[in-house]
């Protein structure tokens, strides 16, 4: 039995910020919420269902937020969701929303993801120390570090590599207004001389901590029909995880990330998706993880990623295949909305709505969010016509 | 195997067979109260109360930042009295170290004057004899205090009806 047809109408996203004192945790949600509607043509009124999503609550001491933030999302006498998958969440928090749709549930959804990072510490809040569990006790840059050198030797990649990615994302940020660093001064040689953070990972090759929220407004295809508003089609989403730790486990290139990707290669019909994706915004909070996503996505052969972030493949003006262009999540990072922000940039390549960070006739862009230890992997697939 | 220190984990092994080890979870967080709430607290500091008005005219003490009913953004506000009338109370014998006074209170639910809902404090009486629904009531606040909820100290009766002739606790 086939789904029904989905389509993204709004994007809404807030400025993201180290600190929104000016907000608060409702008027965060709701700032990305009324620009998600405002985009769509729509008001609070219109909406059937409600899909919240954030990272773990520890990381600002909240408790289940979606309980009292009904009012700030219009929610009374309506259902709400909410989706818990770690730092994938607002990726996997989409595909709840779209999946209300494509089930022929409701037809007007909206879903929003958040974080506010200045009312907790998220590098430290998670490492509670579990009985009878190894401590990580070393926060997000010190668990992945590992994993980032592990690639570097099995690839043979040259160190600049992280240091190019950064550069370029955090250029592209200064084309999009919304992104919390505006960096505009960085070079090679001045990022390999940023300070070593987590040996390899330097400064710059790391997220910031942000405040921010995403929302999207999805609906079913005879309401898109009936709107005069750019367009985003849901071709395919997928969704897959695995442990945190066992023996044998890939965390260069897990598994769980892989079976994603071909899952959702094979319900878009892509065959070779290098060449039939046109941008792709994809999680990566240390710069490493461009060219290791590029691998465990299928864009680039194994060990082979960084090649083309060296060969510019993936740079915003004249690269074949963007990464990034809204400067990723390398420059922006509320962590819950972190994954919504990629599918969110996604949709607004192929709706032509992404302004100065726009690619040049995108008409298939990818989404991606991980999550955990690498673990939870949430992806779509948007176009600019109905597949 | 119950002593609990740096390099003992505290694993408990039960007569039962049963084993538990210890979980402290303890963290520092901060809230951003946002505009609403901010301009509520900051206003407990100068000794008054202000209030939103919902889009059905109903007045929210303390002020809702999004209508309850519709989610639409208030941005009416309303000054309100510090006197109101009782609602509702209970009668608290033994206070815990956390709660606004240090001796014997009721917990009132406080409809303020010019409010549609009720807000939930303290009255400081001297036993539950002098508490009545329908009492009437004043603020009394901190002078010099910071904003926030420890601005409003509690409540307390109006006139001698209530039991309380100017603030005599003991």
């Amino acid at each position: 039995m086939g789904a029904e047809r989905c389509a993204v109408v709004g994007v809404g996203q807030t400025k993201h910020d180290s600190c929104r004192a000016d907000v608060s945790i409702a008027g965060l949600v709701r700032e990305a919420a009324d620009r998600a509607l405002a985009a769509a043509g729509m008001v609070m009124d219109d909406i059937d269902a409600v899909v919240i999503g954030k990272a773990p609550d520890m990381l600002e001491g909240v408790m289940m937020p979606e309980l009292w933030l009904a009012e700030a999302l219009a929610a009374a006498g309506k259902p709400v969701f909410r989706v818990h998958t770690a730092g994938s969440v607002g990726g996997s928090t989409a595909i709840v929303a779209a999946q209300h749709v494509m089930a022929g549930i409701h037809k007007r959804v909206l879903t929003i993801a958040f974080e506010k990072q200045s009312d907790g510490n998220a590098m430290w809040a998670l490492s509670v120390p579990m009985p009878f569990s190894m401590p990580v006790h070393a926060g997000a840059g010190g668990y992945f570090a590992p994993h980032v050198r592990s690639y570097i030797k099995r690839s043979g990649a040259p160190t600049h590599i992280g240091a190019m990615v950064a550069v370029k994302d955090r250029t592209n940020a200064c084309a999009n207004p919304y992104a919390h660093l505006h960096e505009p001064d960085w070079t090679l040689e001045r990022a390999m001389e940023s300070p070593m953070l987590w040996d390899p990972i330097r400064f710059v090759e790391t997220c910031p901590s942000s405040d921010g929220a995403a929302a999207l407004v999805l609906v079913s295809e005879d309401v898109a029909d009936s709107m005069d508003v750019p367009k985003a089609w849901v071709h395919a989403t997928s969704m897959r995880s695995e442990p945190t730790m066992f023996a044998g486990r890939n965390q260069v290139s897990p598994q769980a990330g892989r079976d994603c990707a071909a899952d959702l290669w094979r319900k878009a019909g892509i065959t070779d998706p290098a060449s039939q994706v046109d941008v792709a915004e994809i999680y990566v909070p240390f710069s490493w993880f461009e060219p290791m996503w590029l691998e465990n996505l299928g864009f680039a052969e194994l060990n082979t990623g960084w090649r083309m972030v060296e060969d510019g493949v993936t740079d915003l003006r004249g690269g074949s295949l963007p990464i990034n262009p809204s400067g990723g999540v390398l420059s922006s990072n509320p962590i819950g909305a972190s994954g919504m922000l990629r599918f969110g940039e996604a949709a607004m390549q192929v709706m032509g709505v992404a302004g100065d960070h726009q690619v040049d006739g995108a008409r298939t862009a990818v989404g991606h969010a991980y999550g955990g230890g690498s673990q939870f992997f949430a992806m779509w697939v948007v176009g600019a016509e109905k597949l | 195997m119950t002593d609990a220190s740096d390099t003992d984990p505290g694993y408990a092994l039960a007569p039962d067979g049963s084993f538990t080890a210890p979980l402290t979870l303890a963290y520092p967080y901060s809230r951003t109260v946002g505009p609403t709430y901010g301009r509520f607290l900051t206003g407990l500091a100068e000794g008054r109360f202000v209030a939103t008005v919902g889009s059905d005219g109903r007045v929210f003490v303390p002020p809702a930042e999004f209508d309850p009913t519709t989610g639409q953004a208030l941005d009416q506000w309303v000054d309100i009295a510090a006197e109101g009338t009782v609602e509702s109370w209970s009668w608290q014998p033994e206070p815990s170290d956390a709660q606004p006074l240090d001796h014997p209170f009721a917990w009132v639910l406080v409809r303020l004057d010019g409010a549609d809902t009720a807000l939930l404090h303290v009255c400081d009486v001297p036993d539950p004899g002098a508490m009545e629904t329908g009492m009437r009531v004043r603020a009394r606040f901190v002078d010099g205090a910071d904003p926030g909820m420890g601005a409003l100290e509690c409540f307390e009766p109006i006139g001698d009806d209530a039991g309380n002739d100017g603030g005599d606790r003991s």
